[in-house]
């Protein structure tokens, strides 16, 4: 079980869809916080969720308020940089640049794809930490060193 | 045995080192809190800044460490920075995503002792201790010496920057040191002992300001401060501090507006209300003191110390009394403009005093008077007449002196010109400059200003306080010469409005000059044409001097025409009771104009 969480883990790095970050995250949870990553992850993923959702809606109405849109994302950036999710964060730096450019079909396009990273890891990391919750919780928060 | 609790205490530091955490990401706050309990740190945390700025204002003390995010919804990271710097005095940190170095630039102009990227590591959370220890750490060394002491606190830290926070943390480090006694404050400091921590109210301000002008921006050191400012249980630390808070807000503003004649520093306390002075320009002392001057004076640091200006710090009230020797129309004129003035120079020259109502048209403060009559500003705005307006809230002190000023055939008058005294930014009176600078730009042409208004200075006083000069104001040097070009300067009250580009706004300004025909009287060359039209000689003195209620707006339009002060109608009497003293009315009217905002400049200055 262990070591099926522990794949797991390692193909989500090799994916590219965690970085580095992440495994900074695990280094802090201990016993004193033994769920620490799932906390953060939930965490992560309610503000982005509520996010994208505004961003949607600025793109929906249509006007396409660059300033406003860089905000957001740049906001959005910045939890996903300390969660540790790097295609969302890739996601995010293109948007930005076609907000900057002004390139609405570029900032309509990315945010898309950028939804879909953003569902993509949001399913495997919910994924991982059932797994990761149902092999013991010292095993799963650990990586293996 | 205090050493003895200090060392033990100080060991534990920085474990227990009391941070408070701002972001309003929840997801990244919770990792930075949880990376501080890591390091074992007391962590507290919240999202908002408006609440953070609660929890230290409650109680100062209860915190060692700020680290704050940039990105706020509810409240610029900068600008919370900023307040802790100026209200707490404690280190921040900042928080960001943005690598952008003009971010991190601008942390550290606002005082950050640190910027750090997000995601934060560990690592870097694990050093932040230093820069408490290294506030703290100052007045340690600078009272005890004794370095081994708090080994780990570097003590020896020699860093000599912060003195402000030399206080604090002792504070701090008493708090953080239960066992602290006193003992340790001996030490440290010989400022105090657990003095309490200094709080920089406005009129504590304004003794400060007055003090830094009094000396001299550049030249102004604590001690000095300090024994001006004559207040019990303020060290010198204190003033240090803080004076060295204030230039950098100073720098910071200055950066920020060229142009904005000194306004920050008004701003800096709001100060500069007082301004007041001005008015009585009969020589009064320009209340240059304290907040008046400081705006101006703080303004003026940041320009090139005009001459002019220069002037005004000095306490000697700036009152136009001291214009003695005109810094040749230093006075005011922004530093930008004062190149125009050149005129100026002349100035009051003649009248020992003449020199000092410039000398007061530094005022920018007086500004703020003049700024009642924000007529005067409208006047000075519009026409380019340097609407020494805003001078001629300094004016009034030269409304006396005026006469001299005017009479003082240099229509150098607007000797104001010149000195490209920096204009006070925040000074208000650095928009008289400016305004003096168009003036004495067109005056200069005239040169030969007639001092009309000599005499009439005095009449001009009243004018004064309508509208401080108008003089040429300068179309918009100063700001609020906006105002009519009446130029009028005030000091001429009559001074028909010598803005010829005055536009009628001196009649707020003159108040009764009607300038009318400086609205567009520009008889010559607008306005400062008007000065020019100085070379009417006294005419414009005249009409400065001569109705005190035509404010200066001394047409200086009417210069061109040749007499504004026909125009004004009020010209005559004033151009009359200028005239006295010199010259022709008629000159007046036309020279005077070019005076009249010159005048006034002299007057001013």
């Amino acid at each position: 079980m262990q070591r099926q969480v522990a794949l797991i883990k390692q193909s989500l790095f090799d994916q590219g869809y965690l970085d580095d970050q992440f495994m900074e995250l695990e280094e802090l949870q201990d016993d004193a916080n033994p769920n620490f990553v799932e906390e953060v992850a939930t965490l992560y993923f309610k503000d982005s969720a509520r996010l994208i959702n505004n961003i949607d809606q600025a793109l929906e109405r249509g006007s396409f308020d660059f300033n406003r849109l860089d905000s957001y994302m740049h906001q959005f950036k910045g939890s996903s940089t300390s969660i540790g999710a790097s295609k969302v964060k890739t996601e995010c730096t293109m948007f930005r640049e076609y907000c900057r450019a002004g390139n609405t079909e570029g900032c309509l396009r990315t945010f898309q794809q950028l939804k879909k990273e953003h569902a993509t890891l949001r399913k495997k990391l919910e994924h991982y930490f059932q797994l990761a919750r149902q092999a013991g919780p010292k095993e799963t928060a650990r990586r293996p060193k | 045995m205090t050493v003895e609790q200090d060392f033990v205490a100080l060991d534990q530091f920085p474990v227990g080192m009391r941070v408070l955490a701002v972001d309003d990401d929840q997801t990244c706050l919770r990792i930075l809190e949880t990376l501080l309990h890591r390091c074992q740190y007391h962590v507290t945390t919240t999202n908002q800044a408006q609440k953070a700025l609660e929890l230290l204002r409650e109680n100062k003390n209860m915190f060692d460490l700020v680290i704050s995010d940039v990105d706020m919804p509810d409240m610029d990271g900068f600008k919370l920075l900023e307040l802790v710097g100026l209200e707490m005095d404690l280190p921040v940190i900042m928080l960001s995503a943005h690598s952008d170095p003009k971010y991190v630039m601008k942390g550290v102009t606002h005082g950050a002792c640190d910027y750090l990227l997000k995601p934060v590591r560990i690592e870097e959370l694990k050093n932040i201790w230093q820069h408490v220890v290294r506030s703290k750490g100052l007045d340690k060394n600078r009272g005890s010496n004794n370095g081994d002491k708090r080994d780990g606190l570097g003590n020896e830290v020699a860093a000599n920057s912060d003195q402000n926070n030399g206080r604090a943390n002792r504070k701090r480090k008493d708090q953080y040191n239960e066992d602290e006694e006193e003992e340790r404050d001996d030490n440290d400091d010989s400022s105090a002992q657990k003095k309490p921590r200094v709080v920089w109210t406005v009129e504590l301000h304004k003794k400060f300001v007055a003090a830094v002008n009094q000396l001299g921006f550049d030249k102004a050191m604590p001690k000095r401060i300090l024994d001006l400012m004559n207040v019990e249980k303020l060290t010198r630390e204190n003033v240090a501090s803080h004076l060295q808070k204030f230039r950098l807000y100073l720098k910071r503003i200055s950066g920020n507006q060229q142009a904005m004649m000194g306004h920050s520093d008004v701003h800096f306390l709001q100060m500069s209300s007082s301004l007041g002075g001005l008015d009585g320009y009969h020589h009064r002392q320009i209340p240059v003191g304290t907040s008046q001057f400081h705006g101006g004076a703080t303004a003026m640091r940041s320009f090139p110390p005009n001459g002019i200006l220069g002037r005004l710090n000095t306490p000697s009230g700036i009152g136009v009394r001291n214009l003695s020797s005109p810094p040749s129309g230093i006075f005011l004129l922004n530093q930008t403009d004062i190149g125009k003035f050149h005129h100026v120079s002349s100035l009051p020259l003649n009248h020992s005093d003449g020199g000092n109502i410039l000398q007061g048209l530094p005022m920018p403060l007086e500004f703020d008077q003049l700024q009642t009559n924000s007529n005067i500003r409208n006047m000075n705005n519009n026409n380019n007449n340097k609407s020494i307006s805003g001078n001629s809230m300094a004016f009034p002190s030269f409304s006396t002196q005026q006469s001299s000023l005017i009479g003082a055939p240099n229509n150098n008058l607007l000797v104001l010109e010149g000195h490209p005294q920096a204009s006070p930014q925040g000074f208000p009176g650095h928009q008289i400059n400016k305004r003096l600078e168009h003036w004495s730009n067109a005056v200069s042409s005239s040169s030969t200003l007639p001092p009309p208004v000599q005499n009439s200075n005095n009449s001009i006083h009243h004018q004064f306080d309508v509208s401080p000069l108008p003089q040429h104001s300068k179309p918009d040097s100063l700001e609020w010469n906006n105002g009519p070009t009446s130029y009028s300067i005030p000091f001429c009250d009559s001074a028909t409005a010598l803005s010829p580009g005055l536009d009628t706004n001196p009649r707020a300004f003159c108040r009764n000059i009607d300038f009318n025909s400086n609205a567009n009287a520009q008889p010559g060359g607008g306005f400062y044409d008007s000065l020019q039209m100085r070379q009417y000689g006294p005419n414009t003195d005249a009409i400065l001097s001569s109705n005190p209620k035509e404010g200066f707006i001394v047409g200086q339009q009417k210069l061109q025409s040749g007499f504004l002060v026909a125009e004004a109608g009020s010209l005559d009497d004033i151009v009359n009771s200028t005239m006295k003293q010199e010259q022709s009315q008629g000159d007046l009217s036309g020279g005077d104009l070019g005076y009249g905002g010159f005048s006034s400049l002299r007057t001013c200055i």
